[in-house]
């Protein structure tokens, strides 16, 4: 209010003060509240690699939720109102920012709270290709494609989500840095050491080839140079006709001896591709919190199913 | 009661007539200037008190005074859009948190605003019932609102189609009421909260629809090459968010080109204002920045300038009423000679009779008082709501 319209405002104030303070009303403070060292980093994650890889850093420090039911992809799981409220509820959401969960897309969060570990190697993303593309309205054709989301099985852009969780940490709680960045280091040493042992297990293969049941193996194969060919087939369901033509039209020559699945397949479809002399092994994206063992024992079991390279006595 | 002031108040009741003129004109000498004060006061504090609230506003050029009563009261005539590309110019100057505006959808006849949860945080609303919105279609009442459409969580509510005779334009959504928002005595009691991408797709940006590559969309399939798929008019797009078909919906294009609008900066000081503001000062700049609580100023120096006139204007005619008044009560006293000629000749003293006569006056002003304060307490109760409504409509 200006100066000039305060006195002008003063004609009978005696009059009109009474009133003025019976209609005023009461003040609201609303001040945040200040984050306290003492109290953990409530950290939810969109993945079980996020979620390893944040308690590994955070330890004692940060409250890690990754609210996803057992069993699920989290990739391609929707979380309820009530669970989004839980991630509006956290000081910070890690997401894996390549694709997969496109629920974020469509939930009210806090955009200062959400940190995209992927954002430092987004040029370094694998697109999907071949995601249909449709048109309707006067919108244009469009596709509901992205990248593969998958990036924690290249160790070291595992490491690079491992490095932007621990920067945001520290960003949240920096009088608990060094704390978070002791954890960062022993799990690059792990993450160095699994990217050592897959290398060498890569190498076993040579310029044979590699098949996948599934097209979540991008960064995999792209990192290690595997000759990798892949199939869209689901570990719990038998492959009908078509699928099967499709795996031999797939093959490449030489013919590859082994496929990777990401959970162990149907006894019946092991035997047939054990006919057609396949070998069924699992590797596992692990993208869900695992059975037995953490991330790192799934990575490393993978490691030595990719160590034992083609099939013994293929050819 | 004493004997003059129980004869003037006889007098007065005897002569209902004279008496509801006198005291109908001493109540509007006194209440015209007083209620006009307390009106213009209580409405310059409460469009103040709102606007310093609000550091700074960015929107596109245009009317400054329909981008600020709009993005603050939320009910006007939405201004022109910009878009969300605003909000990340904000952001990324570091200088301010950019809290956006979607306004212009109503749902029965309250605002939709579309925005982010920044927006409860900055303006210290909570959730009395239920919670924040979270997911696609969701909604939070304000307090008013709720109470006006009898709403509470898990209730729903419909969008207004904004253009009901264009058939490729915006269609109704129901939206799900995720919480209720305690009473702030602010029009965001009046206001259906979305967030902004919800905003999005009841203006037809962001939709649902069915997986045209699954076989049940074969009748809504136009044309296939390759991986491309072209639908016809029978695509079914859903007119509401369910857990079922809420992964189906989804933005096209370029999100920074999405509108809103417009954009609360939150700086938190002044030089980070001051060098927010300085980042819009070019030739060529499409935008605008502004400070709410200087346009604001500007209409209630206009405000005030009117005021002054009308009080101005008031006290001339409150003169010549009271000189009306007291020509009345001369002219009264010449008609009653007779009568109080009778009353001292009965013994009545001459001041006695003086205190009946004066008491007679007392009772009127009295009785206009009164009335006068009476019709303060309303202006004061409802005279801001009607003065808001007035610079909105």
């Amino acid at each position: 209010m200006t100066r000039r319209h305060r006195q002008r405002s003063r004609i009978v104030p005696w009059l009109a003060l009474p009133l003025a303070l019976a209609c005023s009303e009461p003040e609201r403070t609303d001040a945040p509240a200040t984050p306290s060292a003492e109290v953990p980093l409530s950290v939810w994650v969109v993945n079980y690699p996020l979620q390893y890889f944040a308690e590994r850093i955070g330890g004692a420090h940060v409250e890690v939720t990754f609210p996803a039911p057992r069993g699920v992809d989290p990739a391609f799981w929707s979380p309820d109102g009530d669970t989004v409220a839980g991630f509006q509820s956290a000081d910070l959401v890690l997401l894996n920012g390549a694709g997969g969960s496109a629920w974020v897309g469509r939930a009210t969060l806090h955009a200062d709270r959400l940190v995209d570990t992927a954002l430092g190697f987004a040029d370094r993303l694998i697109a999907i290709e071949a995601a249909p593309t449709h048109q309707h309205g006067p919108t244009g054709s469009h596709s509901h494609g992205g990248s593969y989301f998958t990036v924690w099985l290249d160790p070291w852009l595992a490491l690079e989500q491992a490095r932007a969780i621990a920067t945001a940490f520290s960003a949240a709680r920096p009088e608990r840095a060094d704390a978070f960045e002791r954890g960062l280091a022993a799990l690059e040493a792990d993450l160095l050491d699994l990217d050592a042992r897959l290398s060498r297990a890569a190498r076993s293969f040579g310029d044979d080839p590699v098949l996948f049941s599934h097209p979540v193996y991008a960064y995999l194969t792209a990192r290690y140079e595997l000759r990798a060919r892949s199939v869209h087939w689901e570990p719990g369901a038998e492959p009908d006709a078509a699928q099967w033509r499709d795996l031999e039209r797939s093959r490449a020559d030489p013919p590859a001896s082994v496929m990777f699945w990401e959970a162990t397949p149907l006894g019946a479809t092991t035997a047939r591709l054990t006919a057609l002399g396949i070998e069924s092994r699992v590797y596992s994206p692990c993208a869900n919190v695992p059975a037995r063992g953490d991330w790192l024992d799934v990575m490393r079991a993978n490691a030595e199913a990719l160590a034992a390279g083609p099939r013994p006595g293929r050819g | 009661m004493s004997g003059p002031l129980y004869l003037a108040w006889r007098y007065a009741l005897r002569h209902p007539a004279k008496t509801s003129i006198l005291v109908a004109a001493i109540a509007l000498i006194v209440f015209l200037p007083v209620g006009l004060q307390v009106l213009v006061g209580q409405s310059a504090r409460e469009l103040t008190a709102r606007a310093e609230s609000t550091p700074l506003l960015v929107g596109a050029r245009g009317s400054a005074l329909e981008l600020v009563l709009s993005s603050l009261y939320l009910e006007s005539r939405p201004p022109e859009p910009t878009d969300w590309a605003q909000v990340e110019r904000v952001e990324a100057t570091g200088l301010a948190r950019a809290i956006p505006l979607h306004l212009g959808f109503q749902a029965r006849g309250h605002p939709i605003v579309g925005t982010t949860l920044d927006y409860f945080d900055f303006r210290g609303l909570h959730v009395a019932q239920g919670r924040r919105m979270a997911v696609l279609g969701e909604c939070v009442l304000g307090a008013r609102a709720a109470r006006a459409l009898g709403l509470a969580p898990g209730g729903e509510l419909v969008s207004s189609s904004e253009t009901v005779f264009d058939l490729a334009g915006d269609y109704p959504l129901k939206m799900r009421v995720a919480g209720v928002l305690a009473p702030s005595h602010t029009p965001d009691d009046e206001a259906v909260f979305v967030d902004v991408k919800t905003a999005w797709v009841i203006e037809g940006l962001g939709h649902g629809h069915q997986d045209l590559a699954a076989p049940d969309a074969e009748t809504a399939v136009l044309a296939r090459e390759g991986s491309s798929i072209t639908a016809n008019a029978s695509v079914v797009e859903y007119q509401e968010i369910t857990p079922a078909n809420a992964d189906s919906f989804h933005f096209h294009g370029d999100l920074s080109a999405y509108p809103i609008s417009a954009v609360i900066a939150v700086a938190p000081d002044a030089k980070s204002r001051a060098l927010l503001m300085g980042r819009y000062e070019g030739e060529n700049e499409s935008q605008q920045v502004l400070r709410p609580v200087s346009v604001m100023d500007e209409l209630l120096e206009t405000v005030v300038t009117i005021q002054v006139y009308v009080v101005a204007a008031i006290a001339i005619v409150s003169a010549a009423t009271l000189a009306t008044a007291a020509l009345v009560f001369l002219l009264s006293l010449r008609l009653r000679g007779r009568e109080i000629e009778t009353l001292v000749k009965i013994g009545g003293a001459r001041i006695s009779v003086a205190a009946v006569l004066a008491s007679e006056v007392v009772v009127v002003l009295s009785l206009g008082i009164l009335l006068a304060a009476a019709l303060t307490l309303v202006t004061s109760r409802f005279g801001s709501a009607a003065i808001r409504a007035l610079l909105l409509s």
